[in-house]
């Protein structure tokens, strides 16, 4: 194994790696002492505000996490916050508070608000949705959330809330350093997240959803985990909150203020975790004094820079500020200070292992009778077909002739309209991709589809999530990945580029990462559709070499759909021809090339 | 009892469709949610009030209105609008912040108090001996001229047929040397001037207050995701949802009518993504 050119740069990488966490873990103990030292120096008045700031602050933290970093735009977190209130309130007021009572409230928020984030995730992540739905299901349920509680009656006390309810004997100071000492932990455990190899799956989900899901990562798991998580965190703030302001109110859950919750981060900076924090922090805080003199301009002008951030600084005024920051540095330093450039792993190979081919002997892929209609234009019209380990099954035909259906159907339970569709010996029923995924299939899309803001490294890394579960605390210093991949990376130069983010490469490159990336996940059944459209002749010359040894030191089964007739025939085992959606000749290579009938489909002739 | 209950669903359905128009045509060109439409509606309210307080006709309240909305539908689509085309999801926060500004704005020249605007058509009729605000009735007419002079445009004029070219394929129209900016220049001045409008049209039936634009916001939000790009789905749409509203809330209780829509609509969106949409 020539790991040696790789592991070169990969020497000083520990000590590089070491420092951002400890700047981490320096920046967490000067917050802790900041929360310990503001009640002595601060006037009661700015502790009483900022205690119910840092609160809000912890409400942006896990928005920041949901929209900045996995895309989820959330204007519901408010309902958590409400929800988290309610229960101190209501078992406060109406069966009396000790701390029993107390403790059990807060099991009861947490354990609510966590069933409501799933179910706001489980409707908001529903197959066939549109992206905007999302934003419905959470913009329903405060509203849900603040009508049940306008109606509850004396129950809940209506639009007046309750109030005066006995709670925890906490001097405000105290207050303030709870919730202090709450919101710098979990912004240090947050960034560990979100910098860790975990962090990069959510970024990856943000950036493509479906190819995560066909390198078999269960999105919809993953997003509706989050969901909770970041739920239990804002009920958990609402029950401080009721427990040191001693009111709750309908508005707490209402959409107004889970809006107002992203105008925090967005005005903070998306995707940043500090700059939401901040941002809370400054803006509550300006409320409460500006708010009081001048009320309605003060939400004028956050309401105007809010506006203003969106149109004009999507990422908000973190990167602003960090910009700056390295300037001054730069000018005390004498030298230009850089931003942080990522350290590539070391790459190792994985030990071979034996792939999920099914011992019995199965092929590789059997489709009986599949037909697939879109109303009444049939563009499946019963295909029947089996391909075996160790086989190089072209398909060809003319534009139309329903090949890439045939790919998307054997990827993807949901999409056939009839017939059956086994991988593996294992049938695909109406499973999703990351299902089928799971039965050894790997496919690689027309376009390059590929995370943009990801590294080489990192894309590689998501796609092993499958088999490696990444950490959700670190960034792992080697990435083992296995020998096909690796094969794939060293011969087009990208073991070279592991630190590049993807956007930058090439579109051959692009093309050779995504082919990595799936078999990162050691396929045993391997949908290729056009893998060299837009690919010089070397590109392409490289490709078929490395197919031809995927099937026959590996015995990979691989679907190719393709166009080039000449690159079909110097690789393929064996050729499919379909034409309107039927299969017209199955055969080899000299069966297919001499034929008569192709040549009159691919002119037309032939009806 | 039957027949009120009847006219309440037809009545309540046709203001839903007057409040929803503008947002519907946004949408459906734009592709892009206006969540300034509930500001536009505020601003409308207040336009109308300073018809009143000025002693003119309450009819003069309709041009006025309409004229004030498109001129600051406009100017939003140029500042605000335009450089957020390709991030439809920042457009939704852009256009909130921008609701939000509104909202302070006439705060700031009015007070937070409640208003009320003198009616121009007032008291009731007899329907099959039933005693029926004549002002309620009146919006049904108003509907369908809403509805019908947006077809008369889309499908009986030059702009209309660019427009549909646009709604169905964007890229192409613009290949074809349609000039797309323009065509949504239009669309959202139009649809900001039809908001502001609806929002003087329902003075009579609501009180005017800086949160007057809100509260309908939602509602309507949800009927234009259920009726697709469609002016006869969203006519459905307010049919079923509305009607839904208003049989919740006098045989169950207003708070669930209230919240009628958004919950049917939230489900409905769920197991059929296109909503009332045909195709």
């Amino acid at each position: 194994m020539s790991d040696s050119d790789a592991s070169a740069p990969a020497e000083v990488a520990p000590a590089a790696r070491a420092s951002p966490r400890l700047g981490l873990l320096l920046l967490t103990l000067a917050g802790l002492g900041l929360v310990y030292v503001s009640p002595l120096v601060l006037d009661t008045y700015t502790v009483n505000v900022l205690t119910r700031s840092l609160l809000y602050a912890t409400l942006a933290l896990t928005l920041d996490v949901l929209w900045g970093y996995t895309g989820i735009l959330s204007y519901g977190q408010s309902a958590f916050f409400a929800i988290g209130a309610y229960a101190l309130g209501l078992s406060s007021t109406h069966v009396g508070f000790d701390y029993g009572v107390a403790a059990a409230a807060l099991l009861c928020g947490v354990a609510l608000a966590g069933a409501a984030g799933a179910l706001a995730g489980w409707l908001a992540f529903g197959r066939g949705v549109t992206p905007l739905y999302v934003s419905v299901v959470t913009l329903v349920l405060p509203i849900v959330v603040k009508q049940s509680l306008l109606s509850g009656g004396l129950f809940t006390g209506s639009s007046s809330g309750l109030s005066g309810f006995d709670s925890f004997d906490i001097e405000v100071e105290n207050w303030f350093r709870i919730g202090g000492v709450a919101l710098v932990l979990l912004t240090a455990s947050a960034w560990l997240f979100v910098n860790s190899d975990a962090g990069r799956v959510l970024v990856a989900i943000r950036e493509n959803e479906l190819r995560c899901r066909y390198l078999g990562i269960p999105t919809v798991t993953v997003k509706i985990g989050l969901m909770v998580v970041a739920a239990m965190i804002a009920a958990a703030a609402g029950y401080a909150y009721a427990g040191y302001t001693v009111v709750v109110s309908p508005e707490l859950g209402g959409f107004e203020f889970g809006t107002e919750i992203l105008i925090w981060v967005a005005l903070g900076g998306r995707g940043t975790l500090l700059g939401p924090v901040v941002g809370a922090l400054v803006i509550d805080l300006g409320s409460a004094y500006l708010g009081g003199s001048i009320p309605y301009v003060w939400k004028l002008f956050v309401a105007l820079a809010f506006v203003l951030v969106i149109v004009l600084m999507p990422r908000g005024v973190a990167p602003l500020f960090g910009a700056v920051g390295r300037w001054i540095a730069g000018a005390l330093l004498g030298r230009p200070m850089k931003e942080t450039v990522e350290e590539a792993p070391r790459l190792i190979p994985t030990p071979p292992r034996p792939s999920q081919r099914a011992s019995d002997g199965a092929p590789s892929v059997e489709v009986r009778d599949l037909r697939r209609h879109f109303g009444s234009l049939r563009v499946l019209d019963g295909i029947d077909f089996t391909a075996w380990p160790a086989e190089l099954v072209s398909m060809v035909g003319p534009n139309g002739a329903g090949k890439t259906t045939l790919m998307r159907c054997i990827a993807d339970g949901a999409e056939r309209s009839s017939g059956r569709i086994s991988i593996n010996g294992h049938d695909t029923g109406h499973y999703p991709p990351e299902r089928c995924v799971g039965f050894g299939l790997g496919r690689k899309f027309q376009t390059a589809t590929i995370f943009d803001t990801l590294s080489v490294a990192d894309c590689l890394r998501v796609a092993r999530a499958r088999h490696a579960a990444p950490s959700m605390h670190r960034r792992d210093p080697i990435l083992a990945l296995p020998q096909a991949a690796l094969d794939v990376i060293r011969a087009t130069g990208l073991d070279r580029m592991l630190g590049v983010e993807a956007r930058h490469l090439s579109h051959g490159e692009k093309q050779a990462l995504e082919l990595a990336m799936v078999l990162a996940l050691e396929p045993s059944l391997l949908l290729l559709d056009e893998p060299t459209a837009g690919l010089t002749k070397a590109e392409r010359a490289l490709i078929g070499q490395i197919l031809m040894r995927l099937v026959s030191e590996h015995a990979l089964c691989v679907l190719l759909v393709e166009h080039d007739l000449d690159f079909v025939r110097e690789i393929s085992s064996r050729v499919v021809v379909l034409h309107q959606g039927r299969i017209v000749l199955d055969g080899s290579v000299a069966d297919v090339v001499g034929s008569e009938l192709i040549r009159s489909i691919y002119a037309g002739a032939h009806g | 009892m039957l027949v009120s209950q009847t006219l309440d669903i037809v009545t309540t359905a046709a203001i839903l469709y007057v409040v929803a128009a503008g947002l519907l045509i946004v949408f459906g060109v734009m592709k892009i949610i206006n969540f300034a439409h509930g500001g536009f509606l505020t601003m409308g309210g207040y336009s109308a009030l300073a018809v009143s307080d000025l002693g003119l006709n309450p009819v003069l309240s309709i041009p006025f209105s309409f004229a004030v909305g498109t001129v600051a539908g406009m100017a939003v689509e140029r500042l605000v609008v335009r450089p957020l085309y390709s991030r439809p999801l920042d457009a939704i926060l852009a256009t909130w912040g921008l609701g939000i500004i509104i909202g302070q704005v006439i705060t700031l020249i009015y007070d937070r108090g409640v208003h009320f605007v003198q009616s121009p058509i007032s008291g009731a009729v007899l329907v099959l001996g039933e005693e029926y605000s004549k002002y309620r009735l009146v919006m049904v007419a108003v509907a369908i001229a809403f509805g019908g002079a947006l077809a008369l445009i889309l499908h009986g004029t030059r702009l209309g047929l660019v427009t549909r070219a646009v709604i169905m394929n964007e890229d192409l129209a613009r290949g074809l040397g349609i000039d797309s900016g323009l065509v949504r220049f239009v669309t959202f001045s139009l649809g900001s001037g039809l908001a502001c409008l609806a929002g003087a049209l329902i003075t009579p039936l609501s009180s005017v207050d800086p949160s007057l634009g809100i509260s309908w916001l939602v509602n309507v939000f949800m009927l234009v995701l259920v009726s697709g790009v469609s002016l006869f789905s969203l006519g459905v749409a307010a049919i079923v949802l509305g009607g839904a509203q208003v049989l919740i809330s006098s045989y169950a209780n207003p708070v669930y009518g209230s919240m009628a829509i958004v919950i049917l609509a939230a489900l409905l969106l769920r197991v059929r993504p296109r909503g009332f949409a045909s195709e």
